[in-house]
């Protein structure tokens, strides 16, 4: 009995010790030095991301052929459906590299700078950061007196300050305040995940002055958001890219805001500025190692 | 008491619902097959059923696109393979553990222990493998930490307590008589464990694990978020570099899919639900040549 | 041949390899079920606010308030739909079937399938059926009726095993009596098994709880700012909720993400405790 409670014990005090030691390795490993010879993870967004779709054309690892449309992406790239999934596997992997709406940099990892052009709100509202995509609200046909009302508020000084605040480019053309006639309704709304958390805040403004109007958004996709739109499954269809031909042929949009899209890096990463040629090859598999960039 | 008319019509009416309530299942299954089928059907006519399971290429968004599968089921395997090689050992020790040399005191700790092990949530398991596991893999193993090696990791973790359970029941019900025979030639409690109680719990050991397979090849969120989601082409695909599952397939590209891409993702989910019963029939073919013997 | 020294001390020595490693197994099982529970809960409990239990879900208290509600809605509308059905079924499983008859064999076919079967393919039936022919809509409602096929197989096997461990002698005194068979059934052989159907039915409340790849499709992802009892609108459950608070960019969708796997686990952890208290239960009656 009493070697079996020996045994335990030591057994047990082994197992908390192991658990210890692998908890606090990861932390102690981030001292190490910055390996330029290390390949270089490539982080991507799924395929339904309207900042895929827009990152990916503008960089042209979307390559059009035609008729024929191929994406370029390297083999091996992780692919990623949310973005703090992306930025979780930057800030955990010293080597990776990836974009996110630059509305969602936080301290966790660096954002580089892209042509020597620094990514702030005001270098994309200027155009000098070129890395830059529309949200685009789109509907289809005549629309609810609601939702004109709705898109009124969106594209009023009150909603382009709610944009302003969240780091995006107000992108409208009026200038006009909003006053509410208490509206009432349902809206629903679905589509692009880098879209909802402006799409959110509109909406507890929009409530605040209207409280009978409940929304409904799903969060699944650019594509997901504009095929709802079309289908009239949904009111309004969120699009972080922007609309192909046969899209914006049949449906209304309205340009909300242009975000910049953040190349992202780890913090322990030497490098703060990448050329955007360098950028296109790393993501099409034609650099494989932080050393072959000059 | 008196039986009435009524009481003997009564029985009968109870009876046929008690009946009708246990068609439901078969009705469920049959229904369920039936529409993956017929949603599913449309993909695997216009695709081709051997371009869809075995090219390798799959480009759902680009024009002309492609849809095969076979770098999703070859992840599959892989991932299920490594999650038993890493949980059965574990898991059948273990429930030898429980079984023969775990003190009553300990006993009360470690066999709840791995029924909470079994009751938690997958993504909590994702959530857990993101935030610890990638990153040990990452350190200590190379590549970028979402891979293989991860999912199987994780997933090994979360088929432990079916194995546990079901071998700890079968070594038990092993008849004393054949433990007895072993210790009075001289053996050694390990020696007979090993020797003569777990070959006769052979059947339901793997039972466990026939069940651990089905467990591991249908999970998804726990897959999604630990192996990186790369569609690797088949010669390409190593233990640390990432990998698409196909649950995950299904899971990633659902939401935005339509047309011939929906209609491909339901055949692959058909796809695994043929895999489940091939494994389901097996585990009955099993238990009935357990019972001729 | 036993008698030799020599061999005495390897097999001795084999043996106590063997026993140390099939005690580390042992411990480290409990010893990850610790380190996964302590990660979340450390990182999750302290981050729990009133305003994320109960308050309006909006960007910055991202609360779980809908996602609780809609999850309870989930649990008791499936239960329920199965647990009559899964008893019944049980019922006649143990009580009225004959050996060998091909419908039970083929009734027992499907039972063991549909336990099978991953909680995607279910996500995918749902979304093919409840949600697009029968028009339910990505809704609470779907999400109800899939979850209810989901956990009929463990309603149906836990009570089955209920049933079938109520002595005979208490079925035989009955009828001795002269009841019914169905008398039988509801007045005594029911009540005796009620432990351990509640057993099974605290079992699939788990399952429930923690399901998240049947419910996307089916539920939704949909969060609404206050719980509504309308279950055609879609709402997100608390998996699905924690889910997506792992996948967001907003600064503390991390740490509210913990937070909800923190509550899932002290869900999770009540429920089996239940479950084995009512297990106990049935084992007295053996």
């Amino acid at each position: 009995m009493k070697k079996n409670k020996a045994l335990s014990i030591i057994a047990l005090s082994l197992a908390l010790i192991f658990a210890g030691c692998v908890q606090s390795k990861p932390s102690g490993e981030q001292k190490a030095e910055f390996n330029l010879g290390k390949d270089i993870t490539v982080i991507a967004r799924d395929a339904a991301s309207g900042t895929r779709g827009a990152f990916h054309e503008i960089m042209g690892i979307l390559v059009k052929e035609k008729d024929a449309e191929a994406d370029k992406l390297v083999v091996g790239a992780l692919e990623f459906d949310g973005t703090d999934k992306v930025i979780t596997a930057v800030e955990g992997d010293k080597y990776g590299i990836g974009y996110i709406s630059m509305g969602s940099v936080s301290d966790r990892i660096k954002a580089v700078s892209v042509n020597g052009i620094e990514p702030d709100v005001e270098n994309v509202r200027s155009g000098n950061y070129s890395v830059s995509r529309p949200f685009i609200l789109v509907t289809k046909g005549s629309e609810s007196e609601l939702i004109k009302d709705f898109l009124k508020f969106a594209e009023s000084t009150q909603g382009q300050d709610i944009t302003d605040e969240m780091k995006f480019i107000g992108a409208s053309d009026l200038s006009e305040d909003y006053a509410s006639s208490g509206m009432s309704g349902t809206i629903k709304v679905a589509g692009s995940t880098s879209v909802t958390p402006l799409m959110e805040k509109l909406q507890e403004a929009y409530r605040d002055l209207n409280p009978d109007v409940t929304f409904e958004m799903q969060s699944n996709g650019s594509s997901q958001g504009i095929k709802a739109a079309l289908e009239g499954s949904y009111d309004i269809g969120m699009s972080s890219r922007e609309l192909k031909e046969e899209e914006a042929s049949q449906l209304n949009s309205y340009i909300l805001a242009i975000d910049g899209i953040a190349v992202i890096v780890n913090k322990e990463n030497p490098k703060s500025d990448l050329a955007s040629e360098d950028i296109t090859k790393i993501y099409t598999g034609e650099i494989t190692k932080w050393s072959e960039i000059k | 008491m008196q039986r009435t008319k009524q009481t003997g019509i009564n029985e009968k009416i109870m009876q046929t619902i008690f009946f009708l309530s246990a068609l439901i299942s078969v009705a469920a299954v049959i229904a369920i097959c039936l529409f993956l089928f017929v949603k599913g059907m449309p993909a695997i006519a216009e695709i081709g059923f051997m371009d869809f399971i075995f090219n390798e290429k799959w480009t759902p968004t680009n024009t002309p696109a492609s849809y095969g599968i076979l770098s999703m089921i070859v992840g599959s395997i892989y991932v299920t393979g490594g999650a038993i090689i890493i949980g059965v050992p574990i898991g059948l020790m273990c429930a030898i553990f429980l079984a023969e040399f775990c003190p009553g005191k300990i006993y009360m700790i470690v066999k709840p222990a791995v029924n909470l092990l079994g009751g938690i949530p997958s993504i909590i398991y994702g959530f857990f493998g993101m935030e610890v596991i990638v990153p040990i893999v990452r350190e200590n193993m190379g590549g970028n930490g979402y891979s293989i090696m991860s999912a199987s990791i994780i997933l090994g973790i979360m088929i432990l307590p079916t194995i546990i359970s079901i071998s700890e029941s079968s070594v038990r019900a092993v008849p004393e008589s054949y433990a007895e025979g072993s210790y009075g030639i001289g053996a050694t409690k390990e020696e007979t464990v090993f020797r003569v109680i777990v070959p006769a719990a052979k059947s339901g050991i793997l039972t466990s694990i026939i069940l651990g397979i089905g467990r591991a090849a249908g999970e998804t969120m726990a897959v999604v978020m630990v192996a990186g989601n790369a569609v690797m082409p088949v010669d390409k695909i190593n233990l640390l570099k990432p990998i698409r599952t196909l649950t995950a397939n299904i899971v990633t590209e659902m939401s935005y899919a339509s047309g011939l891409h929906e209609s491909a993702l339901i055949s692959t989910g058909v796809v695994l639900f043929v895999f489940i019963i091939i494994l389901n029939i097996s585990l009955s073919l099993m238990k009935s040549k357990a019972q001729r013997n | 041949m036993y008698t030799n020294i020599n061999n005495l001390k390897q097999r001795k020595v084999k043996s106590i390899l063997l026993k140390s490693f099939i005690w580390f197994c042992g411990i480290l099982t409990v010893g990850i079920l610790i380190y996964i529970l302590l990660f979340i809960l450390l990182r999750g409990i302290p981050k729990i606010n009133l305003e994320f239990l109960f308050g309006e879900y909006n960007s910055e208290t991202l609360s779980a308030f809908s996602s609780i509600v809609a999850t309870i809605q989930m649990i008791l509308l499936s239960l329920t739909v199965s647990v009559p059905i899964g008893v019944f079924c049980a019922i006649y499983l143990a009580e009225y079937a004959k050996r060998g008859n091909r419908a039970v064999k083929v009734i027992r076919l499907a039972i063991d399938t549909l336990a099978g079967i991953p909680s995607i393919v279910y996500g995918l039936f749902g979304m093919i059926f409840f949600v697009n022919i029968l028009g339910f809509r990505a809704s609470v409602l779907s999400g109800i009726c899939t979850i209810s096929i989901m956990i009929l197989p463990v309603i149906i096997s836990s009570s089955e095993e209920a049933i079938k461990s109520v002595p005979d002698t208490y079925r035989e005194g009955s009828l001795g009596l002269g009841a019914t068979r169905l008398r039988t059934v509801f007045r005594i052989v029911l009540p005796t098994a009620t432990p351990g159907i509640l057993a099974g039915i605290i079992l699939a409340i788990g399952r429930i709880v923690g399901e998240t790849a049947a419910l996307i499709f089916t539920g939704g992802t949909n969060v609404l700012k206050n719980p509504t009892f309308n279950l055609l609108s879609s709402q997100r459950t608390l998996a699905i909720h924690m889910y997506m608070l792992a996948g967001e960019g907003l600064p503390h969708s991390r740490d509210m993400a913990f937070a909800t796997g923190a509550i899932l686990i002290l869900i999770v952890f009540s429920v089996n405790y239940a479950a084995t208290k009512l297990a106990g239960r049935i084992g007295r009656l053996r």
